[in-house]
C-alpha cells in the first residue's frame, strides 16, 4: 500500500522541476502552473449544529467536537457556518442536496421520486475542464448507490463503490506510469475502429426519436465520445507529474465486519486511489459519496442505522455524534492523501478545491439553516484557507458554489436557478 | 379433488385452462395511446438476453450501469435514465469478454459460426453470421447500411490479427455497444407499433429478455400483425418456463426485492441473522409467486393469505417451522399460531421493511399503502421533531412509545394511516422472527384497516386480501411495468376496465397479462415528431 506515495515520491526527486509539469502536449499547464482540480466529498444525514460550528470567526477560531478530527488539517480549510440553502425545502433529504449541489430546486414527481433540476456543480466544472484529462471526471463511493452527480434532469454519473473495479479503471490496462516505456496495446486502435461503428448506429438512431429519448441518447453518445477520447490517450504519452505513480492494488471485496462497512479501510484506499489519480492527471474532477443521504447504514460502535438514529435518538444524541466525529475523521484522512502528494512548492491538496458537505444540517428535522460547508485546499491560491465565516444573516450557499466556480477559473454571472441564484460570490473566502 | 371442483365452478364463468383468456366481460376502452419509450436494458434484461442467446455457461460481468427507479418501478426509470460514461465502459468491457467466450469456446462457436469461413477473411461468411445475431441482438432486421459497416470492422480485425474470428470479435462486441442493443428502440408506424417492436414489447414483459427467433419470425412474416397472430405469440410466451422468470422479475420490480441483495442489519441484536438472508428471503416470495401465478393459476391475492410457503432450513428456523428438505426449498405449512402468513408474514418483506436493529410500523404500513394499495404517503414533513421516545416502564412497547403518531392531529394525518397496519406487524421483530413480546411487554397487534377490524397479525392479513384497492392497484402497476410508462394520462379508464375483467378472472395474474398484450393500449403508439 505503500508502494504508491514511496514510489512517486521518489521519481520526483531529481527531476528538474521545470521539466516535470508539462502536459502530455509539452506544453506548460494553462498559466504555467499546476492543474486545479475540484471534488466534492459527501456523506449522508448531516450534523448537530450545536456541536459543529466553530468558536470565533476569521482566521482566529477554533475546532468544534464534530470537526476536530481535522486538526491536523485546520490551516488547509475553510469552515462555512450560518448560511442557507434557499432553493425550497419540499423533500427532506432531496431538496438539500440539490440546493447545495446545483443551485436549483428538485424537480418532484411525485412522493420521493425527483431529480435535480439542473447539472450538479462537478459536472459543471467538468464540462470546462474535464476534456484536459483521461476521464472527465470520476465519481466514487463507499456503498453502490446512484449517487448525486447530475449531468442533468434523471441523468446520473453513479459511483463506483468498489476500489478494486475503480483501481482497475483507472490504472488498469493500457495505464502507463512515469518513467515506464509505454507498451501500446494494438487492440486500443480496433477498439477505436468499434466504437465508430457504434457512433454510426447512435446516429442513424437519432433522428428516429422523440426529443427527450435523443437527449437521452446524446448522453450515451457522450459517453462513448469520452471512451473514444481515453483510448486515444493511452496511445499518447501519460502525463509526466512528478508524484504520479501507480499506487497499491487494492483488495477485490471489503466484506462487513458485524454488518458495519469497513470505513475506514476503505476510505483510505479511496482516497489514495484519488490522490494518485489526480497526481498522474488522470482526471481533474471527482465527487466522492461517503455515504448517502438516508443512508441506514451501521457505523462502528452505534446501536443502530445512521438515519434511524437522526430522528430517534433522544437528548443531545451521543451516537449521532459518534457517527458525525467518525464521518469527519474519514474526511481529515481523506485530505491528509493528499496533502502528502508534493506538487511543486506545495502540496496535491493546494491546487484542489474540495466542497465538503451533505443533505440537511440537523438531521432529526431536515433543517437545511446553518448548513454544513467545509472547504479544503485553495484551487492554486484562487481561495483563502485557515479561515471560519459565519454568515450573519443566513445568506445564500449558491455564494460558496458562485466562489468555488471562479476559483476553479469558469467565468459565469452567476449560478443556481430561482431562489438559489446567486450573481455574487462568497468574498470572505475568495483569495 | 377441490381444485378440480374449483375448476368446473370456474369454468361457468371462465374457461379453465390457464391461458384462455375469457371474451372481455367488459370491452377495453379506445385510449390515446402514450409516446414511444426507448427503455434501456435493465440489468437482469442484459444477462437474460445473452444467456437466451449464447447459453446459461456464459459468465456475464457483475458490474454493469445500475437501474434506478422512477414512480416506484426501475421499468419506469429505465426509460427516463440514460447510460453514464462509467456505463459505457463497463458496457465495452463486457462486449469483449463475451465476445471471447463465444469465440473461444468450440461449441459456442459452432453455433456462432452460421457458415464455414473459406480463409482468415471471409466477408460473405461473416455478414451471414453478423445478419443472424445482430438480427438476435437489436430484435430486428439490421439495414444494409449497419451490415457493412460491420463487415468492413470485421475484415478490419481479420487482417491486423490474422484470423476470422478476430474479426468477428469485434463484428460481435460493436452489436453489444451498441444503443440499438443497449436501448430499446421500439418505434411506431402510422399509430401502431412495428412488429418488431411489438415483439420486443412482448418479450421484455412476459420473458424479461429479448424475442427469440420464433417470435422474430412471428413479426418478419406478418402474423404478429394480426390478432389471431399476436395471441398466439403471447399464449406461447406465456406457456414457456421464461415467462417464470418474467413475473418474478415483476414482482422483483414492484416489492423492491433487488433491495435484499444488500440487507443490512446488526447481528448482535438479531443472533438469527446471516449475510445471506436477504438472497433467501426474496427466493421464498418469488417461489410463492410463481407458485400462484403458474402451478396454481390461482388468485393473485393468494399471496397476502397463503398459509403454505417454500422455504429452506435457514428460514425455516426462523420461521419456527420444520423444513421440508435438507436442500434447497421445498413448501411448507405454515402454522396458525403466532399469525405468519402470506407476503406480510415474509422475511422479504419483514426485514426489508424495517431498520437495522429494530422493526419499523411507519416503513411496513407504508408498504402496504403505497405498494399494494396504490395510496399516495406523502413524504415526511420538514421541520418536524421527529425523535421516537426511549422504552420507559410504562411505555415499553413501539405501540406505546409512538402513540403521539395518533394522538398529535399533525402526526395523525398521515401517520394513521400507516402505523396501525405496522403496528399490527410488532410481532415479528427487525428480521422478521416471531416475538410476543418487546421491551419485556405483551404486544397489541390489533388494528383497523380502512374500517375492517383485525387482532392480529393473521387477521390483517385477510383484511388487505379483502381490501377493494387491491386489484386495481395490481392491474396498474402492472401496466405501468409493461409499458415502462407512468401517469400517462389516459390510463385510468383503461386500468378500470382492465381491473373489472381481472377480477373477474378470479384475479388470475396470467389472465390479465394475456389481455393486456393484446389491448389496443399495448399496440398503439404515438407517433414521434423529432
Amino acid at each position: 500500500m505503500l508502494r504508491g506515495f514511496l514510489g512517486g515520491a521518489a521519481v520526483g526527486i531529481g527531476l528538474p522541476p521545470l521539466e516535470v509539469f508539462f502536459d502530455r502536449h509539452g506544453l506548460a499547464y494553462a498559466d504555467g502552473g499546476l492543474p486545479k482540480r475540484f471534488g466534492i466529498w459527501f456523506w449522508g444525514n448531516g450534523n448537530l449544529p450545536q456541536r459543529w460550528n466553530p468558536i470565533g470567526e476569521g482566521a482566529e477560531w477554533t475546532l468544534s467536537e464534530q470537526l476536530q478530527p481535522l486538526a491536523s488539517v485546520k490551516s488547509e480549510i475553510t469552515v462555512v457556518s450560518g448560511m442557507s440553502v434557499k432553493t425550497g425545502n419540499t423533500i427532506p433529504h432531496g431538496s438539500g442536496p440539490a440546493g447545495i449541489l446545483s443551485g436549483a430546486p428538485l424537480i418532484v414527481r411525485s412522493g420521493d421520486d425527483f431529480s435535480f433540476s439542473a447539472p450538479s456543480i462537478d459536472q459543471v466544472i467538468a464540462a470546462q475542464i474535464g476534456g484536459e484529462t483521461r476521464f472527465r471526471s470520476l465519481e466514487l463511493g463507499v456503498r453502490p448507490d446512484s449517487g448525486l452527480s447530475y449531468n442533468g434532469p434523471n441523468s446520473k454519473n453513479p459511483p463506483e463503490s468498489s476500489p478494486w473495479a475503480l483501481f482497475n479503471r483507472i490504472f488498469g490496462g493500457g495505464f502507463t506510469a512515469p518513467g515506464e516505456e509505454p507498451v501500446i496495446d494494438p487492440k486500443i486502435r480496433l477498439r477505436r475502429s468499434v466504437l465508430d461503428v457504434v457512433m454510426a448506429d447512435a446516429g442513424r438512431l437519432r433522428g428516429k426519436l422523440g426529443r427527450t429519448d435523443q437527449l437521452r441518447l446524446e448522453q450515451h453518445l457522450d459517453g462513448v465520445r469520452e471512451l473514444e477520447r481515453r483510448l486515444a490517450r493511452l496511445e499518447e504519452d501519460p502525463p509526466s507529474l512528478a508524484a504520479c505513480a501507480v499506487p497499491g492494488v487494492p483488495a477485490e471485496a471489503y466484506p462487513d465486519n458485524d454488518g458495519r462497512p469497513r470505513f475506514t479501510e476503505i476510505n483510505q484506499v479511496m482516497a489514495e486511489l484519488m490522490a494518485m489519480a489526480m497526481a498522474c492527471d488522470q482526471t481533474r474532477v471527482f465527487s466522492y459519496f461517503f455515504t448517502y443521504p438516508v443512508n441506514n447504514l451501521l457505523f462502528p460502535g452505534v446501536s443502530t442505522g445512521h438515519h434511524r438514529m437522526t430522528h430517534d435518538e433522544p437528548g443531545d444524541q451521543p451516537q449521532v455524534n459518534q457517527i458525525v466525529v467518525q464521518i469527519i475523521t474519514a474526511f481529515g484522512q481523506f485530505l491528509e492523501k493528499l496533502r502528502a502528494v508534493p506538487e511543486g512548492a506545495g502540496t496535491l491538496l493546494d491546487n484542489c478545491a474540495i466542497l465538503g458537505t451533505t443533505d440537511v444540517s440537523f438531521g432529526r428535522n431536515h433543517s437545511l439553516d446553518d448548513y454544513p460547508i467545509i472547504i479544503a485546499g485553495t484551487a492554486g491560491g484562487a481561495l483563502k484557507k485557515g479561515l471560519h465565516y459565519r454568515s450573519p444573516s443566513g445568506e445564500n450557499t449558491s455564494m460558496v458554489l458562485v466562489s468555488l466556480l471562479r476559483a476553479m477559473g469558469l467565468v459565469i454571472d452567476g449560478f443556481g436557478e430561482g431562489a438559489g441564484r446567486s450573481e455574487q460570490g462568497l468574498g470572505a473566502i475568495e483569495a | 379433488m377441490r381444485s378440480v371442483f374449483a375448476c368446473l365452478a370456474t369454468w361457468i364463468l371462465v374457461a379453465c385452462s390457464s391461458t384462455e383468456a375469457p371474451p372481455p366481460l367488459v370491452p377495453l376502452p379506445e385510449v390515446d395511446p402514450g409516446p414511444p419509450t426507448v427503455p434501456r436494458l435493465t440489468g437482469a434484461q442484459y444477462r437474460h438476453t445473452l444467456q437466451d442467446l449464447f447459453g446459461e455457461g456464459l459468465i456475464l460481468p457483475d458490474a454493469l450501469e445500475p437501474d434506478s427507479p422512477a414512480a416506484g418501478l426501475l421499468a419506469v426509470g429505465a426509460s427516463e435514465t440514460s447510460i453514464s460514461s462509467w456505463g459505457v465502459e463497463q458496457y465495452e468491457s463486457a462486449a469483449y469478454a463475451i465476445a471471447q467466450q463465444v469465440l473461444s469456446d468450440p461449441t459456442q462457436k459452432a453455433r456462432f459460426f452460421t457458415c464455414t469461413p473459406a480463409g482468415t477473411t471471409d466477408p460473405a461468411c461473416a455478414r451471414t453470421i453478423l445478419e443472424t445475431w445482430g438480427r438476435s441482438l437489436f430484435r430486428r432486421p439490421l439495414a444494409e447500411e449497419e451490415l457493412s459497416g460491420l463487415v468492413t470492422l470485421t475484415t478490419l480485425g481479420s487482417t491486423t490479427s490474422a484470423t476470422f474470428e478476430a474479426g468477428l470479435e469485434l463484428g460481435l462486441a460493436a452489436l453489444l455497444q451498441s444503443p440499438s442493443f443497449l436501448f430499446r428502440v421500439e418505434l411506431g408506424e402510422a399509430g401502431r407499433y412495428g412488429p418488431f417492436a411489438l415483439a420486443s414489447r412482448l418479450s421484455f414483459f412476459l420473458w424479461n429478455s429479448g424475442p427469440d427467433p420464433e417470435l422474430l419470425a412471428a413479426a418478419a412474416d406478418g402474423r404478429l400483425s394480426t390478432a389471431e397472430g399476436l395471441e398466439q405469440q403471447a399464449r406461447r410466451l406465456l406457456a414457456d418456463p421464461r415467462a417464470r422468470r418474467g413475473v418474478r422479475a415483476f414482482f422483483e420490480d414492484l416489492f423492491e426485492l433487488y433491495h435484499l441483495e444488500a440487507l443490512n442489519k446488526d447481528p448482535t441484536v438479531f443472533l438469527h441473522y446471516t449475510t445471506d438472508l436477504g438472497k433467501l428471503a426474496k427466493e421464498q416470495t418469488l417461489q410463492d409467486l410463481e407458485r400462484i401465478v403458474f402451478d396454481e393459476d390461482a388468485d393473485y391475492r393468494q399471496i397476502l393469505i397463503t398459509d403454505r410457503t417454500a422455504v429452506d432450513r435457514r428460514l425455516a428456523a426462523l420461521y419456527g417451522v420444520r423444513a421440508g428438505s435438507k436442500e434447497g426449498f421445498s413448501v411448507v405449512q405454515l402454522p396458525p399460531e403466532g399469525g405468519r402468513r402470506g407476503l406480510l408474514g415474509q422475511a422479504s418483506f419483514l426485514a426489508l421493511r424495517a431498520h437495522p436493529s429494530s422493526s419499523s410500523a411507519v416503513l411496513r404500513g407504508a408498504f402496504v399503502r403505497k405498494v399494494l394499495l396504490c395510496q399516495l404517503v406523502p413524504p415526511a414533513p420538514v421541520g418536524l421533531n421527529t425523535a421516537l421516545p426511549e422504552p420507559t416502564a410504562t411505555a415499553r412497547t413501539l405501540r406505546e412509545r409512538n402513540v403521539v403518531h395518533l394522538t398529535d392531529p399533525g402526526c395523525a394525518a398521515c401517520h394513521s394511516r400507516m402505523d396501525p397496519i405496522g403496528l399490527g406487524l410488532e410481532n415479528f421483530d427487525g428480521i422478521g422472527r416471531y416475538r410476543g413480546e418487546d421491551n419485556g411487554a405483551p404486544i397489541d397487534a390489533s388494528g383497523d384497516l380502512d374500517g375492517v377490524p383485525f387482532t392480529d397479525a393473521w387477521s390483517l392479513a385477510q383484511a388487505v386480501h379483502d381490501h377493494p384497492d387491491v386489484p386495481r392497484c395490481l392491474v396498474r402497476s402492472l401496466y405501468r411495468y409493461a409499458t415502462n410508462a407512468a401517469d400517462v394520462p389516459s390510463e385510468a379508464p383503461l386500468i378500470d376496465a382492465l381491473t373489472a375483467n381481472f377480477q373477474a378472472s378470479g384475479h388470475r395474474v396470467q389472465s390479465l397479462m394475456l389481455e393486456l398484450v393484446t389491448s389496443g393500449a399495448f399496440q398503439k403508439v404515438t407517433e414521434v415528431s423529432p
